[in-house]
């Protein structure tokens, strides 16, 4: 009696491993799917972010280029350095000292905007940014009226 | 190499360029961009490009650009920028 309810029972209890282990592999397999599937949307999303900061670099190279190109023609400092370059008649010289400036004076601009966003949350940069960059319309747009 | 020249040239340019809308400019975009690199180099690419012209030419090309032109292009770039960065959520869209 006891030994066939075991015999009876051993072979429900080893199916019931069986299908529970065979859930669980496909459980893991599931997961592992889901896992590659998310491995693959993150690479793409990464892509994505990628390009999206190339084409950014480019938009904001593009964008500042033109505006500071266009207002440093006929600015003072081009008055400045035609004004030596004309005296000496060294233009190369005379271009190497005022490049060298330029950059030094970019780079420190460049550098105090990172230091300041670093001190200051993002919303307020943009507005006083935002602010600072129309003053400088204003003031183009004034010099415009009055010359 | 006429290093007094170079340092003539190369302080003239600093100080009359501190603080003048240019660096104003690199500083507000600078702090407010996302890609501060690209801020630098193209300031520095414009900057150098407009002094190179100015002793090539070896005067001001007022000469053969209308002055009053150059400044409105250079105002309508400026107050676009400004737009960008002060429309609500520019920079998500």
């Amino acid at each position: 009696m006891t030994s066939s309810d075991q015999t009876s029972r051993e072979p429900a209890a080893s199916t019931e491993e069986d299908s529970s282990m065979a859930a669980k592999a496909a459980d893991d397999r599931l997961k592992h799917l889901a896992q590659r599937a998310q491995d693959a949307q993150r690479a793409q999303d990464t892509q994505s972010a990628q390009d999206a900061q190339s084409s950014g670099f480019w938009l904001v190279f593009a964008s500042t280029f033109i505006t500071i190109f266009l207002a440093e023609l006929g600015d003072k400092t081009q008055v400045t350095t035609m004004l030596i370059s004309a005296e000496s008649q060294a233009p190369t010289v005379v271009f190497f000292g005022a490049g060298l400036a330029l950059i030094a004076t970019s780079l420190i601009g460049v550098l105090l905007g990172q230091w300041l966003s670093n001190r200051v949350s993002e919303e307020t940069l943009d507005i006083c940014a935002g602010v600072l960059l129309l003053l400088i319309t204003i003031g183009l747009v004034s010099d415009i009226v009055a010359g | 190499m006429d290093w007094k020249l170079f340092f003539v040239s190369f302080a003239a340019v600093f100080i009359s360029e501190l603080g003048d809308k240019s660096q104003l400019a690199a500083i507000a975009l600078g702090g407010s961009s996302p890609s501060p690199r690209a801020v630098f180099f193209g300031t520095a690419c414009a900057l150098l490009l407009a002094s190179g012209l100015s002793v090539l030419i070896g005067g001001s090309s007022s000469f053969f650009l209308p002055e009053k032109l150059v400044k409105g292009l250079a105002a309508v770039g400026f107050g676009l920028l400004a737009v960008r960065l002060l429309w609500p959520n520019a920079k998500n869209a």
